[in-house]
């Protein structure tokens, strides 16, 4: 057994606790810890979950882009699973960025909503993985044909993440230049480190939840075995 | 800047709120698809302790 495999055996027994005290410290670290933004106020506390949202929302894109691509080398369902559940995953956090963004967006700019290039590409990225789970979720989850145009659909997709990333860059925006992603980050040390713990809490979440949607998911694929098998039980 | 604390605990709302949601989904789904594998695994034992097999494996 790889030691890639013994770890995900571990899945169970090292990730709960792990997440639990990230979001336990991630809660104080916003809530009490981090100091009070001058201008913005205790608003600017919405930024522990805003853009730890959005890494979560890259690195689940970043797992159902490699599990695309597993589907269509390996021709394993399995790969499959993992890269419904990593899109499933991906719609919940790519919900909380659009949604913390906006309430975070009207009492600093005014507005809730402003088609930008950075928040219209991220929501076309949330429409793309909706649409995905819908194609995903009309077809058998062993259908391999839809497997694998699902996968070439969802690698087609994740290249919105780069346009996501560079959008602030490439083109003149309400939302901010990165503050953190960057060579000389912005942020003071003691916000820097909630943001830093936040990150963490988040992604440990995220790598917790995409676990647990593949194994729902190969649950699924399980039964429809069991019904073929008992179906051909009946036959015989 | 005090009137923003509103904003401040929607957007904490939302994310607690909504991860509880997806959580209990989450549960029922697989407390609904266990029972069910459960189920048809304890159907098809009971059917090869009194029959003839099936003809093929049990799926994935």
């Amino acid at each position: 057994m790889s030691a890639a495999q013994r770890l995900y055996r571990l899945r169970w027994v090292v990730l709960p606790p792990l997440t639990g005290i990230g979001i336990l410290a991630m809660l104080v670290g916003a809530v009490v810890a981090a100091p009070r933004e001058l201008v913005e106020g205790d608003v600017q506390r919405l930024m522990y979950i805003h853009i730890p949202s959005a890494f979560a929302m890259y690195l689940a894109v970043a797992v159902l882009f490699a599990a695309s691509i597993m589907v269509l080398w390996k021709r394993d369902m399995r790969w499959d699973a993992a890269a419904r559940g990593a899109a499933g995953v991906g719609v919940l956090f790519s919900g909380f960025a659009l949604a913390t963004g906006s309430l975070w967006g009207k009492p600093t700019w005014g507005v809730y909503w402003q088609w930008d290039a950075r928040l219209t590409s991220t929501l076309v990225l949330f429409l793309i993985l909706i649409a995905y789970l819908l194609a995903r979720t009309v077809s058998d989850p062993d259908d391999e044909q839809s497997a694998r145009y699902s996968a070439v659909y969802a690698i087609v997709g994740s290249l919105d993440v780069p346009l996501i990333m560079m959008s602030v860059r490439w083109w003149r925006t309400l939302h901010p230049q990165p503050i953190v992603a960057r060579l000389d980050p912005q942020l003071p040390g003691s916000m820097g480190l909630v943001l830093l713990i936040s990150t963490i809490a988040i992604l440990l979440l995220t790598v917790w939840l995409i676990a647990l949607r593949t194994d729902t998911e190969r649950l699924g694929q399980r039964l429809l075995g069991l019904r073929a098998a008992v179906d051909r039980r009946e036959e015989a | 800047m005090d009137g923003q604390l509103g904003y401040l605990f929607a957007g904490f709302a939302v994310f607690w709120a909504g991860l509880f949601v997806y959580l209990l989904l989450l549960q029922a789904r697989i407390r609904t698809l266990s029972r069910e594998v459960e189920r048809l695994e304890d159907r098809l034992e009971e059917a090869e302790a009194t029959g003839t097999p099936p003809r093929t494996g049990a799926g994935r």
